[in-house]
């Protein structure tokens, strides 16, 4: 073989390896969780309950589709087939902040009620509780 | 004194009625747009529900950002193109369940369900109604549904580049457990 073909074919595969690689990562990225990122903002779950509660459009502008490192104690912990919910509220409030976790890719198992965590995860909004999901474990296991 | 008396009576009956309802925060809905050109579906298991089964009175809330996604530039386009998730966060059903007295809620059983109600969607609001069931199971009850909705019916364009890489018709599936209020 000519050594230009050789080099024309090297470039060809080169080529079509690094156009799947840039269509796997720009096309076919699989949303991972937050855990690697870092948050936006840093609030308590007292303070972001407050400003959705006060005024929620506003609350939408400033924490919707964001990364936050969310602080508070832990009211209850449930579980279900695929994913575990941590619930933050404060003794005396009616509503709180609702973290989903992933399964597979959390062990949070050490939490109990009454702990004090910080969980970094992306807000959603506000229905009867401020929202997070795609949730990461930020307070480390005693 | 009876004014007093008779707010309190009214105040303990309200509580008494609230506290049969039956609440959700984790439902679970969600969607298959799927062509033979593209797998989509997308989950959302943050569904707030009350049902309250003394009258058949229905609701569901959710948050469109809630839905997750396998492939995150098909999330991207799900929120900023189509669903606007920023300028219309939530979406919303409320509605009746027409056959609400053929459901013993005391007894465990899977019961056929007709619901009839107003879906939201981005900010457009439609009638639907769908068939499902009931399942009651040592206190706490599941209700099932699927139905078909059009994206074009709610405003949402797909552009032309991708049109033929989504469904039409949209099938939306709800598992929702309630627990006592």
């Amino acid at each position: 073989m000519k050594p230009w073909i050789r080099n024309i074919l090297i470039l060809f595969v080169v080529g079509i390896i690094a156009a799947v690689l840039v269509y796997m990562y720009t096309f076919r990225k699989t949303d991972p969780s937050v855990a690697s990122k870092k948050a936006d903002i840093e609030i308590s779950a007292a303070e972001l309950l407050k400003s959705f509660e006060t005024d929620e459009a506003a609350a939408n502008a400033l924490y919707l589709g964001k990364i936050i490192r969310v602080s508070g104690v832990v009211e209850s912990v449930s579980e279900d087939s695929v994913g575990i919910s941590i619930y933050l509220q404060d003794a005396d409030a009616m509503a709180g902040v609702i973290c989903s976790f992933d399964k597979k890719t959390n062990d949070i198992s050490w939490v109990e009620k009454g702990s004090t965590v910080k969980i970094k995860g992306i807000c959603t909004g506000y229905l009867m509780d401020v929202v997070f999901n795609r949730c990461a474990m930020d307070t480390k296991k005693p | 004194m009876k004014i007093t008396l008779s707010f309190f009576i009214m105040l303990a009956f309200l509580q008494l009625c609230e506290a049969q309802k039956l609440v959700s925060k984790n439902g679970h809905i969600w969607f298959t747009a799927s062509t033979p050109l593209e797998n989509i579906d997308a989950h959302n298991r943050q569904v707030v529900s009350i049902l309250d089964p003394a009258t058949g009175t229905l609701a569901f809330n959710l948050l469109i950002k809630s839905f997750e996604f396998k492939v995150a530039l098909m999330q991207e386009h799900f929120n900023e193109n189509y669903m606007e998730s920023d300028k219309y966060p939530k979406s919303a059903f409320s509605g009746k369940i027409s056959n609400n007295a053929d459901v013993n809620y005391k007894k465990d059983g899977t019961y056929p369900a007709e619901v009839s109600g107003d879906i939201t969607i981005h900010n457009v609001t439609k009638p639907v109604s769908s068939k499902g069931t009931l399942e009651v199971k040592g206190g706490s009850v599941t209700a099932r549904a699927v139905f078909i909705l059009k994206p074009a019916d709610y405003n949402i364009t797909i552009p032309a580049v991708v049109e033929n890489k989504i469904a039409k018709e949209v099938e939306v599936s709800v598992d929702v457990t309630y627990t006592g209020n």
